[in-house]
């Protein structure tokens, strides 16, 4: 188990990471690219002011028609994209993991507060997938691959909520959770979690149109 | 009337055991945590005698160890008349390690280098002992 455990938190981690960080400018640097090759008139109009507008207004929950419209999800999308990023982050164990590797006296809150954050993504999970097999407008446009990004993204909170209350098979739970983050980690830039990344830039093309170009408002 | 003496005489005969055995330095079986104000795990699984006898560890020092005034471990002193937290507050001071990580590093730091013993957080700081042993 010690040789397993070696591994994953330590060389695997770096894998993760330099996939991940490196995936992600690859991303964004051949987006640039492709948009400079293809459609170079879009620079014309994007305009620094109209796309932080928009994206500082979608990023207020209720402060936009659409939010307003859809109340429980927005609800859900706020509370679960904040948790799903903050948790990790912070959670008490990691930043220990953390000082102990690097001597860097990270942030933490409490494991109650860990807790709760991670059973809020746990859920939102469940919500996303329900939404996607119940909503016709959102059955539509899923692919099998979206399911499959989702049990990505629940699976190292599901594992690490197991592996935290120690309810069954620790050692191999608390594998299969540094596993799990890792594989989202990596899937990130490959896959249509990349919205992480390429969100900001939709918001910030389509404040800059219809901000500069419509003269209207995006919300 | 006679009865019962006998009884109590018994009881406080066999009660002297149970004291014996729950404050005995043979019978450690956790991880002293009561130096934190607000522990936020299970204090951690160690039976004292039987760690050392499966790590052989012969030397007390090995785990209570002291360092001088520059951080340099003195080989031949040993510090197991003393808590961890006389010297390790909860907050780390100059070279001194906060109390926690002090634990951790010399546990886990050992069970790392010597590829043996637990290192998941969930190994020693186990919620439930009754149920996992």
């Amino acid at each position: 188990m010690h040789d397993v455990y070696n591994f994953v938190s330590g060389p695997l981690v770096w894998v993760a990471f330099i996939v991940f960080i490196a995936g992600s400018l690859y991303r964004v640097i051949s987006l640039i690219m492709l948009v400079n090759k293809k459609e170079k008139f879009i620079f014309d109009y994007m305009s620094f002011k109209y796309s932080l507008r928009s994206i500082i207004r979608w990023s207020i929950p209720f402060a936009t028609v659409n939010w307003r419209k859809h109340p429980v999800l927005t609800v859900v999308t706020f509370a679960f994209h904040i948790c799903l990023i903050v948790a990790p982050l912070f959670i008490l164990a990691h930043s220990v993991l953390i000082d102990e590797s690097w001597n860097i006296s990270w942030w933490s809150f409490s494991d109650t507060i860990g807790d709760i954050m991670t059973v809020i993504v746990i859920a939102g999970s469940i919500f996303f997938l329900i939404r996607r097999v119940v909503l016709p407008e959102v059955k539509f446009v899923t692919s099998a691959s979206d399911y499959v990004i989702l049990a990505i993204v629940a699976a190292p909170f599901i594992t690490g909520f197991i592996a935290y209350h120690q309810w069954f098979a620790y050692p191999n739970m608390m594998i299969f959770h540094i596993i799990s983050g890792e594989i989202m980690l990596m899937a990130i830039p490959f896959t249509r979690l990349r919205h992480m990344l390429l969100s900001p830039f939709t918001r910030a093309y389509m404040g800059s149109e219809f901000g500069g170009v419509r003269h209207s408002k995006d919300w | 009337m006679k009865k019962r003496t006998i009884f109590i005489a018994i009881l406080l005969f066999f009660s002297v055991f149970v004291f014996m055995a729950a404050y005995s330095q043979e019978d450690i079986k956790f991880v002293d945590n009561s130096a934190f104000a607000k522990p936020e795990r299970a204090p951690s699984l160690f039976a004292h005698d039987e760690h050392n006898e499966n790590a052989e560890l012969e030397e007390c020092s090995e785990c209570h160890h002291v360092y001088d005034e520059d951080g340099k471990k003195i080989e031949d002193e040993s510090s197991e008349d003393q808590m961890c937290s006389d010297c390790h507050a909860e907050k780390a001071s100059g070279s001194k390690l906060a109390l926690m990580k002090a634990f951790h590093t010399n546990c886990k730091g050992c069970h790392v280098k010597e590829k043996k013993g637990p290192v998941m957080c969930g190994e020693c700081h186990v919620n439930n002992p009754a149920a996992g042993k």
